[in-house]
């Protein structure tokens, strides 16, 4: 029975052209997205190695230096000998700290253009490196890049929805609908049918067209955790689109026009995908302002200058604080060095600073948790989320990478400032013992545990549009 | 075959039909006539379980149709004014589709058959239905009747707006239909077809049946006269 109704109901339909149209429409808004996508995948990928591709050279070029230096065959200032480990950690030997794009990097760009993927690490305090500017929007809810997941968020919907605004209301208007139900057949069995080939169709379009995506975004499926991230990104899209039909079931069932139905389905579509975030956004920001960025540079500045001046008593206390890294006191005396003073100076520095970025900090929390308890008001933001997840350009990776920097740099200094403070020069063979930074993905279990729970709050918006559809269908007027 | 119990429908305190108690048997064509808004399709949409009754039964092969609608439907076709059929669709698909929801199986041989019996020409049984006229459209909707050995027919003003021989030839279809031992239950405005087809006519106003008649009793004349008559309050 559902198997007549679904080959009739196709028949009908593709002789319309309709759904050739839609799969044209949406085939080019995919590949469009997916080629997007990877070209952002493609621009950080060569940013990052021509960051190494420095760093290479750099290093080649130190390499070569310092027996030259060692032997008196080339003579430098003291800023300018890599074996002074200031130098070599502040400035000439620093390196790079690198996110390489997630698995499915290309699907969704999401935060990843507002967020940097990779750090020159140095000696210097953090803020000098991380560039801790305030995250213009923490869902990234309204505008962004025309990538495949603008493309499931927005597009699909309204391809769905014109599919389904008149599921019903059509067959009404046109009088077949009472032809059939004079028939064996049911309201709901016939609106079953109807939403099944419809949702099979559009389904298939958007898995297919995004497995077309991936491949052409070359997307690396043997990267560990691609085909269960995958995954998840075909359920959630499933689910999201169950949603949309759900509400054009819940809309028709209510008995209205084709014509009432459309205004009322595209005002969902309005207040779901654009009114709901616009609102949280906005909300967010005033609820939980984060300290400007001007701000944030005045205190590092003020903190920089006041630490500067009070130099060596801040090393007096520096040396208190550290009393293993003290140089032996029978060493070479005389007043402490430039790199001396200003180990202690970037540590004062960065405590003066702290409360600021504390702020900071909190507020960006703040504001992340309440997005997290507020996108249930919008399957989108739910759906968004996921995607971003998914795709690795979400706050949750940037801040795993964050972390991992801040370890490194910790490592970093932790290598250089008692070389500093004993005065010792850096060798050759000091360089292969510098510590590197090698980023750990997230584990896969996190991020398809976060993108599950997304998952299942669109299953529950599902539910809640889906129920009182349901019901509404046993009332529906077939006649008057 | 077609039976309803004291069925009655009212729509926010207005009754649209007072409570009804009506027969119909096998092998009998009753013609349900009235005004515009008298409650005959009112009565056609309840055996049809579109509306529920406020009150009563309504029952066709016994069965009741708000309780079995399923079952009931089986049993039944329904021609309404305009046979409103898939434009997209042939002659010949629609009534496959149209069968096959009722659990009928037919090859495109028998399919073509139902058609001619209903006296649709074979040529246009492959065009889309969009081209149809209202009475080929109607031949269609008799096809499926035929091609689900319907017990019951409910007819709404089948045959309005039909020339005077498309008209005839629905008549003569009907006979046919009733004569293999369908119950028919059909409104309609046409006081001549009514007499010539019918097998009992009964005149409802304002939601009641007020007369019904054995056409037998009856010439042509008496019936235009006593419709006027019952039409004037």
């Amino acid at each position: 029975m559902i198997r007549t109704l679904m080959r009739y109901d196709w028949r009908n339909l593709s002789a319309d052209r309709a759904p050739l149209a839609v799969a044209v429409v949406l085939g080019v808004a995919i590949a469009y997205g997916a080629f997007n996508g990877s070209e952002w995948i493609r621009f950080q990928n060569r940013a990052i190695s021509e960051a190494l591709a420095e760093e290479g050279e750099r290093f080649d070029r130190i390499r070569n230096e310092i027996p030259k230096i060692e032997s008196g065959e080339k003579t430098v200032s003291p800023f300018a000998d890599p074996r002074q480990p200031q130098s070599f950690g502040r400035n000439m030997g620093t390196r790079y700290a690198v996110m390489p794009p997630a698995p499915l990097g290309a699907l969704a760009i999401g935060q990843s253009d507002l967020y940097p993927y990779y750090f020159r690490v140095s000696t210097n305090s953090r803020e000098t490196f991380l560039n801790n500017d305030e995250v213009e929007n923490p869902v990234h809810l309204l505008t962004g890049r025309f990538d495949l997941a603008f493309v499931l968020l927005y597009l699909y919907p309204l391809v769905i929805l014109a599919f389904s605004y008149n599921l019903v209301s059509s067959e009404k208007e046109s009088g077949t609908l009472a032809l059939t139900l004079s028939q064996p057949v049911s309201l709901r069995r016939l609106v079953m049918a109807k939403v099944l080939l419809r949702a099979a169709f559009v389904a298939a379009l958007a898995v297919l067209l995004s497995a077309a995506g991936v491949i052409i975004g070359g997307t690396n499926l043997a990267a560990e955790g691609a085909w269960s991230r995958l995954l998840v990104w075909a359920a959630v899209t499933a689910m999201y689109g169950a949603f949309w039909f759900a509400l054009a079931i819940a809309v028709n069932a209510l008995g209205r026009g084709s014509a009432t139905n459309a205004m009322t389905l595209a005002g969902a579509w309005l207040l779901f995908v654009i009114v709901i975030p616009s609102v949280l956004n906005v909300a967010i920001k005033a609820l939980y302002p984060v300290p400007s960025r001007v701000e944030l540079i005045q205190a590092i500045r003020v903190a920089g200058d006041e630490s500067t001046r009070q130099g060596s008593k801040l090393l007096a206390r520096y040396l208190e604080d550290h009393p293993e890294l003290a140089p032996p006191s029978k060493g070479p005396g005389g007043p402490p060095d430039f790199g001396t003073l200003l180990v202690a100076v970037n540590e004062a520095t960065e405590r003066k600073v702290q409360p600021v970025l504390a702020e900071f900090d909190a507020q960006l929390a703040n504001q992340q948790s309440m997005v997290d308890r507020l996108r249930y008001l919008s399957p989108a933001i739910v759906a968004q989320s996921a995607f971003n997840d998914l795709a690795g350009s979400s706050a949750h990776r940037y801040k795993h990478f964050l972390a991992g920097v801040d370890e490194y740099h910790r490592q970093w200094r932790g290598f250089f400032v008692p070389r500093i403070l004993r005065k010792e020069k850096l060798n050759a063979s000091d360089l292969a013992r510098l510590p590197a930074f090698t980023f750990r993905e997230e584990p896969t279990a996190d991020v398809t545990g976060r993108a599950g729970v997304a998952f299942v709050g669109l299953l529950v918006a599902v539910v809640l549009a889906g129920i009182p559809a349901v019901m509404a269908l046993r009332r529906y007027p077939v006649a008057g | 075959m077609l039976e309803a119990n004291a069925l009655s429908k009212s729509y926010n305190g207005t009754t649209a039909l007072h409570p009804l108690d009506l027969r119909i048997e096998p092998g009998e064509i009753f013609c349900l006539l009235g005004a515009n808004g008298a409650g005959k399709t009112t009565t056609i949409n309840l055996f049809l379980n579109f509306i529920p009754p406020s009150s009563g039964t309504a029952k066709i092969g016994g069965l009741d149709v708000v309780q079995q609608p399923l079952e009931s439907k089986r049993l039944l076709a329904y021609i309404p004014e305009q046979v409103m059929l898939y434009k997209n669709l042939t002659g010949i698909e629609n009534l496959e589709y149209f069968t096959s929801l009722a659990g009928g199986r037919h090859s495109k041989a028998e399919l073509m058959g139902f058609l001619e019996e209903a006296g649709l020409a074979r040529t246009e049984a492959d065009k889309r239905v969009g081209a149809y006229s209202k009475g080929m459209r109607q031949k269609v909707g008799i096809a499926i009747a035929i091609a689900k050995k319907a017990r019951a027919l409910l007819l709404d003003e089948p045959t309005s707006g039909l020339d005077p021989k498309a008209s005839n030839e629905f008549s003569e279809l009907l006979k046919k239909l009733s004569g293999s031992g369908a119950a028919i239950l059909m409104a309609t405005h046409d006081l001549f077809r009514a007499k010539e087809t019918g097998t009992r006519v009964g005149i409802m106003k304002h939601g009641h049946l007020v007369a019904r008649y054995s056409t037998s009793e009856l010439g042509h004349a008496d019936l235009e006269r006593i419709y006027l008559e019952h039409m004037h309050d």
